[in-house]
């Protein structure tokens, strides 16, 4: 079981970092998008 | 759209959540706790064939249309297919490797998909190497309409003329006659991760869309062809 939770933390870790780029991105090209 | 990215987050973390706390899906014979990835490896196969005929149904539109928008849209979807593929492929390996005792096993399966990911690949490259806009998007839309005409026959009907290693996972998930043996809980933790990692392709596809857009507009500003 303890197996379980270190896998458990490190795919959480690496998956918070990929939604935190994609909201980065998200709002960068939102902000180019609104750009005249 | 806010509630599609919320969704997209908020489901994927309850299933990673879900797949590491409940009880493998399947038995040892299945990898055991290797099985975890049922919950990963499959949606995304699922959403990379989806993303593949989405790809090839935009290139009908556009060859119609000629609208640089449903070029765009064709272009992303490929491009999130190949990703989902490659990573149901590295997913796919690493259970293989438990389940099999090894990353490649020459496996109907795991070889249809590969050569799908080379065929999309030479389609980035097809696509690199036209210079000329209007050329660049028939050729693309010409491309991924004969790559969604082969999609099912790579995912369904080949792997399914041969044996394949993947038989002994399916006959645990599906009995004879095609019903799902599923249990409840590997059921509902199943179809939210499909509906997570479809939504989280609908979030992508957008901001491939409004990339692209970007992107060809600041070309046409630097006065490329």
């Amino acid at each position: 079981m303890t197996g379980n939770y270190t896998a458990l933390i490190g795919v959480l870790i690496t998956w918070a970092g990929i939604v935190l780029y994609l909201v980065r991105l998200d709002r960068r090209i939102g902000r180019r998008k609104d750009q005249p | 759209m806010i509630i599609i990215k919320l969704g997209a987050i908020i489901l994927i973390t309850v299933v990673i959540f879900a797949a590491f706390l409940m009880p493998p899906p399947l038995g040892a014979m299945a990898g055991g706790d290797a099985s975890r990835l049922f919950y990963f490896h499959v949606p995304m196969a699922q959403v990379s064939f989806l993303s593949f005929m989405v790809a090839a149904v935009y290139a009908i539109v556009y060859l119609r249309t000629r609208r640089p928008t449903h070029d765009m849209v064709a272009a992303a979807s490929a491009e999130l297919g190949m990703t989902f593929s490659i990573v149901a492929m590295i997913t796919g390996a690493l259970w293989a490797k438990q389940a099999w005792g090894a990353y490649w096993n020459w496996d109907p399966r795991q070889l249809f998909l590969f050569a799908l990911v080379l065929f999309y690949g030479a389609f980035f490259a097809l696509r690199q190497a036209t210079v000329n806009v209007d050329t660049r998007r028939r050729l693309s839309a010409v491309y991924l309409i004969f790559g969604g005409a082969i999609s099912p026959f790579l995912f369904f009907v080949l792997p399914r003329l041969y044996r394949s290693l993947h038989e002994d996972a399916n006959q645990v998930v599906m009995a004879a006659g095609s019903k799902p043996t599923m249990s409840a809980p590997v059921a509902v933790i199943f179809v939210t991760a499909t509906a997570g990692f479809l939504l989280l392709y609908v979030w992508l596809l957008k901001l491939g869309v409004a990339a692209a857009r970007i992107q060809d507009e600041s070309s046409q500003g630097a006065g490329e062809p």
